[in-house]
């Protein structure tokens, strides 16, 4: 969409006046909805609605082997799908640039071992790991889609069931793997680490996070950061325009602060969550 | 009304995917009971309040729910019909089929007898008596469950009736009784019962009490994960066990990837493996290995206890020598991977009293059981089928249980049905459902039949069979139409027009694939109703069939055919010798007599014609065995007589099937039912191609006409048995000839080498063959007188049908051969004779004779075990000396001829040699005095004779 | 051909508790999202498909525009996680590019195309869960958006899929188990109200004796479908009626 040079200016105003268009101040994130299990036979999935912004995420894992340079670690992939439900741009291959970018840019906020331990994902050294295959769906776009790919992606890696290992039996090359039949029998993973991505956005000469759609065209210039336990996993600049030094760093500090927030809100939310599949899209 | 269930289940590449299904819960499921008002009683529910289950432990009558190991273990008791009024809940019912498929069908078998009073109620579906999974419960407590809350249910939906709870576990019948249910093992339920000395003797004994600390007297088993760990390690072997039929210590288990089978001896080595069991064995370091024993070791054991002449018998073992030529690897047993218990037939041994009886399996490679009854007086006349329950490590015998008495041992019908049963072969009386199937009498023939059947009343004519026949499957005609030009036809009975696809009774002739001929008795494959009346083309009766009509000239050669359904009146129905009388006669000079000269004349034409291609013209001992009528015993074996009508008949139906296979063949490339004989590879005919040799003919065996035209030169002129012996020999070298669809094999292996035709089917006789029904539906389809069906035209099917025809031929085959083993046996009873004979093969041990008078074949021992021979054995040649006497095949000798009944269950002949004498071997012959003790003489006048032919060995090819 | 499962048992129910003209549970929603102008959630079962309408609006590619009808333009897609075994691509491939020409013939048949001349209707539809009957699932689906987004139809166009179980006995509605392990299966898109065929698909092989009893039983699946779907735009827009208050004046 198109903004009209008036509307940029009001939006600027806005900023800087700690009073944006939609009444939050700089810091203030759009009310969250987050669901988890809404698609069962996925080992785990969530989704997320951050206003207009509608993500669903599901987990899949396989028996795979590792990597011959790491032997003990598992592996996780990302996938990242913007439906054409949200925007008809999308259409065909029409998303593809932007899921390639959300893509890469989870996997390098994942790929530090603090973040997330892929040595858990083992079962037999060199032989078999698992391997987790998280699915992204961009169902609506109203903006600052990297939060709430990030925080819906550790929403469902925290309710994924990861299925129990009974036994293994090796014959010569052969690896056969039992696991309990009973689903509820199972492993789960520790999200306390994952990072969670925060979109900072230089709106004139203040930085904003979670940018709505409008916001997000009058940028100067963005940056995406990904925070786990105090450190940051990745920094991207996305978007065109370009970011002074300093103003680099002011957002870096924002970017960290609510960072930490935003964590906190969600492993709380995470630990009363129930998973009720009776709503999902219905409600 | 809706939830869903969740599980994970591995694929094929190895990955574990989560499935989810739905489960949707119901309001509108009966409960079954027919007094019930809430539930409108379905029609189906087979419960009944009429009938009561009467248990002394109980004070109610009331319905009984089973658990699932109930059903598992205890389907004999099951069966009987003093069990009624049993609800089967859907749980159960489930995991019956998940655990065992035989145990699945029987219960079906039950459960569609309406007046077993059986009823499945669908409890996992039924929106009160379903349960959610709870998390952390295992899915067996989860079913003991719900088995409970239905239970529980029931009680509180219909308050005035009783339900009882019959599980043997232990814990669920505590948790039963804290819910109020009444509740009890099935042994007590049972013993409870009036008149329950059958069903007490039918009860499975999983559980054992040992009355005293009894011994251990084999070693234990390895658990199954054990056992598998072993196999993978390649520390333990899986193969399937073999007794030795000799030596009851002694058995072999043939592994995969090993050439020569493990030797297992003694207790240890066999380890209570059963014949037919899959064990795993540890084969031991080659310095232990040892070599079979010569000896044969018979089991005498008379009582469970003591194993003293085990023992005894082991160390005999033990120290027989090792023969260096013939050690084998050699091993013991440690553990069963699967157990392979069938049914067995045998008898009790007699000497002992009480409640335990020792049961003698026929089958020599069984060891002998243990069962429990109370009704061995009984027993003991009878020949009994047993099924075995359980070995225990402290019991010299495995422990079963009765199933059921088969009737008087040595009686005709006893030996018939232990055949049938040896040999597979359904036999039960046809069930209502497959009777509900046949049209309802009077039968009449109505408009509509007439208007899309050709009518042929008007034609004479006729058929030709076997005296006493009674399902006429063939019919023939022929007539002059113009100058120069013959019309034949053959006229089938319309079998397909009453056996509709898919029915019960189609299912069930599909199942019986063919008609079983035993002496005395015929085990039809269709009710009597089709095969003896309706579909008989009866004489002078108007009948359906299905008529292929041929245009020739008078050399037999085809100029046009048509096939089309008719309806026709067979004008006579004639016997072989009837017909050759009639043709014989000059004096008669009517419509039929004439039409049979002509067939006979062009069946002459198309024989030298088929002859000419290379048709083989084989031989058998074809017997036929005299019964007399009112006793059923036999009175005499004598060959068949063969007329030259049998050979008219023969060729007009090999015609009639060559121009139907034609025909299918073209319109259904892919699905067309045939059948084919394939060429036997050329080592088979080594044993011919020897004896030809030694009697100075060359015998070509590189293709089938070479080989009958050898078969023609080789006659001696002064010995034309000879002749007939060599083609009897030539049989044997043959393969079976099969069914199959056509689209499962290249052209080039349609071939028929028998008949030495490129295409060949099954027609002409579906009154008693399945494959014949097939091929008439084929053929209407092609006629436009019927419409296909799926089955018909699937490949797949065809293919696996084809298998259950080829099988139960083969069965029945083999049931009929038995059938006269035994009734020749009976014959012998009592008899001592001398007889002449030829020797049809040369053994490393024995001679092979043959009988020519009876068509008897039996064996002459020349060396019997652990003696010194007379006899050196040239196996080049294919002879045997002793002294100056040789012996090659087909020389002739006189035997002296005897029923050797001391082992009841495996009677056999008794032969001695009397002609060439051989001092030390053969003995003298028989003087008058003594022939006259056994009255040969078999015709006793003013007793009716009943002739029924029994096809004996011949290989059939047709 | 499949070892013939018993898929429908002695008691008349099948694996999942039904009997063979029963339909699954269906539920479904309309208005889901904000930004398409139309949308739409149905449950079939456990398949689950999203709907999005955009439209009608300026055709994006000039040659396509026709001067007396507006063009609809379809898209199926599959989520990469929707199937047992994990998809590698949601769409491009052939199978979707086919259902996105099904749904186009199915919609194209019912949308009052000559009011919208030189315009294009974007309909896309997502699938989150495969469990036997994604077609006729997204039929619906897009049905129902269709009529959120306001834009006139001639009828409803719903679909079912059918199959024969036992051999014999036709069945209504199958799941993805039921596919495999059984025989024959046959989607049929119908207008429930005028009983006119859409479009008709069939997999394997099917006796010719059978068609016309399988047929039958698709049609009233269809009739019934309908029926739901109805209820469903009835409530819909009643809720959104009451909201602005001219429910008022319907009743």
């Amino acid at each position: 969409m198109s903004l009209s040079q008036a509307e940029k200016t009001f939006i600027l105003h806005g900023v800087a006046e700690n009073f944006r268009v939609d009444g939050r101040d700089r810091e203030g994130y759009r009310p969250m909805e987050l669901e988890t299990d809404i698609v069962q036979h996925a080992f785990g999935s969530a989704r997320l609605r951050l206003a207009n912004t509608d993500v669903l995420v599901a987990v899949k894992i396989e028996v795979d082997t590792p990597l011959p340079e790491k032997p003990f670690e598992g592996k996780i992939e990302f996938f990242v799908d913007c439906s054409a439900n949200a925007t008809p741009d999308f259409e065909g291959r029409g998303g593809e640039s932007l899921a390639v970018e959300l893509a890469n840019i989870l996997s390098s906020a994942y790929e530090s071992p603090l973040t997330f331990d892929l040595r858990k994902l083992c079962i037999l050294k060199g032989k078999k790991c698992w391997k987790l295959y998280v699915d992204v769906l961009i169902l609506e776009c109203g903006g600052n889609l990297f939060d709430a790919v990030s925080l819906a992606v550790k929403a469902a890696l925290h309710i994924t069931q990861v299925p129990k290992i009974k036994a293994v039996n090796i014959d010569g090359d052969n690896v056969e793997i039992e696991v309990s039949d009973n689903i509820i029998d199972c492993d789960r993973l520790n999200v306390e680490n994952l990072p969670v991505l925060v979109t900072v956005c230089k709106i004139g000469n203040h930085c904003i996070v979670d940018p709505s759609l409008t916001e997000e065209q009058c940028a100067v210039g963005s940056v995406v950061v990904a925070v786990s336990k105090e450190c940051f996993s990745t920094i991207t600049s996305i978007g065109t325009g370009s970011l002074h030094e300093e103003t680099l760093f002011e957002c870096l500090d924002l970017g960290h602060k609510v960072a930490i927030k935003l964590n906190q809100t969600l492993m709380a939310i995470l630990v009363q969550i129930q998973p009720n599949q009776d709503v999902g899209f219905l409600k | 009304m809706f939830t869903t269930k969740c599980f994970i289940k591995k694929n094929k590449i190895g990955n574990f995917l989560k499935h989810v299904r739905e489960h949707y819960i119901r309001d509108d499921i009966s409960c079954g009971i027919p007094s019930c008002d809430d539930c409108n009683a379905e029609a189906s529910s087979h419960l009944n309040e009429v009938h009561l289950n009467k248990c002394s432990l109980f004070k109610f009558e009331h319905f009984i729910i089973l658990d699932t190991n109930v059903i598992l273990d205890q389907m004999d008791v099951l069966e009987e019909p003093i069990i009624c009024n049993v609800i089967i809940l859907h749980t159960v019912y489930k995991e019956v089929k998940h655990r065992s498929l035989p145990i699945y069908k029987r219960l079906n078998a039950v459960l569609e007898n309406p007046s077993r009073h059986f009823y499945i109620f669908v409890n996992d579906h039924h929106k009160d008596t379903f349960l959610p999974e709870d998390k952390n419960e295992l899915i067996n407590d989860h079913n003991d469950r719900c088995i409970r809350k239905a239970t529980s249910w029931y009680m509180g939906h219909v308050p005035k009736r009783h339900f009882v709870l019959i599980t043997d576990d232990a814990k669920n019948r505590q948790l039963a009784l804290a819910d109020n249910i009444p509740t009890c093992t099935i042994t007590d339920y049972v013993k409870h019962l009036e008149n329950n000395s059958i069903l007490q003797d039918k009860l499975s004994r999983k559980d054992f009490h040992s009355e005293k600390e009894a011994k251990d007297i084999f070693p234990p088993h390895l658990s199954t994960a054990a056992l598998l760990k072993g196999i993978k390690e390649g520390v333990l072997h899986q193969g399937t066990f073999r007794a030795s039929k000799d030596n009851f210590l002694e058995g072999f288990v043939s592994v995969d990837g090993f050439t020569e089978p493990v030797l297992l001896q003694g207790r240890d080595g066999l380890n209570r493996s059963v014949d037919g069991d899959i064990v795993a064995v540890e084969v031991f370091k080659m310095e232990n290995w040892v070599s079979p024993s010569e000896i044969v070791l018979e089991d005498e054991g008379v009582s469970e206890e003591s194993i003293e002449d085990v023992e005894q018998k082991e160390q005999a073992l033990k120290n027989t020598t090792v023969q260096e030529a013939e050690i084998k690897p050699t091993g013991r047993v440690v553990g069963i991977i699967r157990r392979k218990w069938k049914q067995y037939c045998g008898i009790i041994q007699g000497n002992s009293e009480g409640l335990y009886q020792i049961f003698v399996p026929a089958n020599r490679s069984i060891p002998k059981v243990r069962i429990e009854t109370r009704q061995a007086e009984f027993l003991k006349t009878q020949k009994l089928i047993v099924t075995i329950d359980s070995w225990p490590r402290s019991s010299r015998y495995p422990h079963g249980h009765f199933v059921r008495a088969l009737g008087r041992i040595g009686s005709q019908d006893t030996e018939n049905e232990v055949v049938l049963l040896e040999h597979d072969v359904p036999h039960s009386q046809f069930s209502e459902e497959v009777l509900s199937c046949l049209p309802k009498l009077p039968w009449i023939i109505t408009e509509e039949d007439e208007k899309r059947r050709v009518d042929l009343r008007s034609i004479d004519i006729c058929s030709v069979d076997p005296p006493g026949c009674t399902d006429i499957d063939d019919a023939l005609h022929c007539r002059l139409i113009e100058e120069g030009k013959l019309e034949v036809g053959v006229h089938i009975a319309d079998v397909s027009h009453f056996i509709r696809p898919g029915t019960a009774i189609d299912l069930e002739a599909a199942s019986r694939a063919t008609t079983v001929y035993l002496v005395g008795t015929r085990i039809d494959m269709v009710p009597g109703l089709l095969s003896s009346n309706l579909c008989s083309l009866r004489g002078g009766e108007d009948r359906f069939a299905f008529s292929c009509i041929w245009e020739m000239d008078l050399q037999a050669n085809i100029l046009s055919t048509r096939f089309h359904k008719s309806i026709i009146k067979s004008k006579s129905a004639m016997t072989y010798e009837e017909a050759q009388l009639t043709i014989d006669d000059q004096t008669k000079t009517d419509a039929i007599a004439e039409s049979l000269r002509n067939l006979n004349k062009l069946a002459k034409i198309l024989k030298k014609r088929r002859l000419e291609n290379g048709a083989l013209v084989l031989a058998s001992t074809e017997v036929k065995i005299l019964m007399d009528s009112e006793t059923m015993e036999p009175l005499d074996v004598e060959l068949k007589k063969m007329y030259q009508t049998n050979s008219m008949v023969e060729e007009f139906m090999l015609l009639a099937n060559i121009s139907v296979a034609q025909k299918i063949l073209q319109e259904f490339p892919d699905c067309a039912m045939l059948r084919r004989h394939p060429t036997p590879p050329a080592s088979n005919f080594d044993p011919l191609v020897k004896a030809g040799r030694h009697l100075g003919f060359d015998i070509q065996v590189d293709c089938g006409r070479n080989l009958a035209d050898s078969l023609d030169r080789a006659v001696k002129p002064e010995n034309p048995y000879l002749n007939t012996m060599l083609r009897m020999l030539a049989t044997r070298c043959m393969l079976q000839a099969v069914y199959f669809p056509s689209g499962t094999l290249q052209k080039e292996d349609f071939y028929h080498y028998g008949l030495a035709v490129p295409l060949y089917t099954h027609f002409t006789s579906p009154i008693r063959r399945y494959a014949d029904i097939i091929v008439h539906r084929l053929l209407a389809v092609i006629c436009g007188s019927d419409s296909t069906y799926p089955d018909l035209l699937d490949k797949q099917k065809s293919s696996e049908l084809c298998q259950n025809l080829n099988y139960r031929n083969r069965m029945a085959q083999y049931a009929g051969r038995a059938s006269v083993a035994f009734n020749t046996h009976l014959f012998f009873k009592g008899k001592l004779n001398d007889e002449e004979g030829y020797i049809l093969y040369v053994r490393k041990n024995a001679l092979q004779i043959l009988i020519p008078k009876y068509g008897l074949e039996c064996t002459l021992y020349l060396v019997k075990k652990n003696e010194t021979t007379l006899f050196e054995y040239d196996e080049e040649h294919q002879t045997q000396r002793a002294g100056d006497v040789v012996f090659h095949t087909f020389d002739p000798v006189t035997i002296r001829l005897q029923l050797d009944s001391s082992n009841i269950q495996h009677e056999k002949f008794s032969v001695l040699l009397v002609q060439p004498a051989i001092p030390g071997f053969s003995v003298p012959a028989l003087s008058k005095d003594d022939e006259q003790v056994n009255d040969a003489e078999p015709v006793k006048k003013g007793k009716k004779r009943k002739n029924i032919a029994a096809k004996s060995p011949k290989k059939s090819k047709s | 051909m499949s070892r013939n499962r018993e898929l429908i048992s002695k008691i008349g129910l099948r694996l999942d508790g039904r009997r063979p003209d029963e339909l699954r549970r269906i539920r479904c929603k309309m208005g889901v999202f904000s930004q398409p102008d139309g949308s739409a959630y149905i449950e079939q079962g456990l398949t689950k498909v999203l709907a999005a309408v955009y439209g009608p609006h300026q055709v994006r590619s000039r040659q396509k525009a026709q001067h007396d009808a507006c063009i609809i333009n379809t898209q199926f897609s599959m989520a990469v996680f929707s199937t047992n075994e994990r998809k590698k691509r949601p769409r491009g491939d052939r199978k979707s590019t086919e259902m996105s020409m099904h749904l186009q013939q199915a919609l194209l048949s019912v949308i009052e195309t000559d009011l919208y001349p030189w315009s294009q209707i974007d309909v896309y539809v997502e699938v989150l869960h495969a469990d036997g009957g994604i077609y006729p699932a997204c039929v619906n689906a897009a049905t129902l958006a269709v009529i959120d987004a306001g834009i006139p139809i001639k009828e409803y166009v719903c679909a079912c899929t059918a199959s024969l179980g036992n051999n014999e006995v036709p069945m209504l509605d199958v799941s993805h188990q039921e596919e495999i392990l059984g025989g024959p299966t046959l989607t049929v898109a119908a207008l429930p109200m005028s009983g006119k065929i859409v479009l008709m698909e069939m997999s394997q092989r099917f006796h010719l004796d059978h068609l016309p009893k399988v047929l039958n039983k698709a049609l009233e699946g269809c009739k019934d479908v309908k029926a739901i779907l109805d209820e469903a735009v009835k409530n819909h827009v009643s809720e959104i009626g009451s909201a602005t208050g001219w429910a008022n004046t319907t009743s």
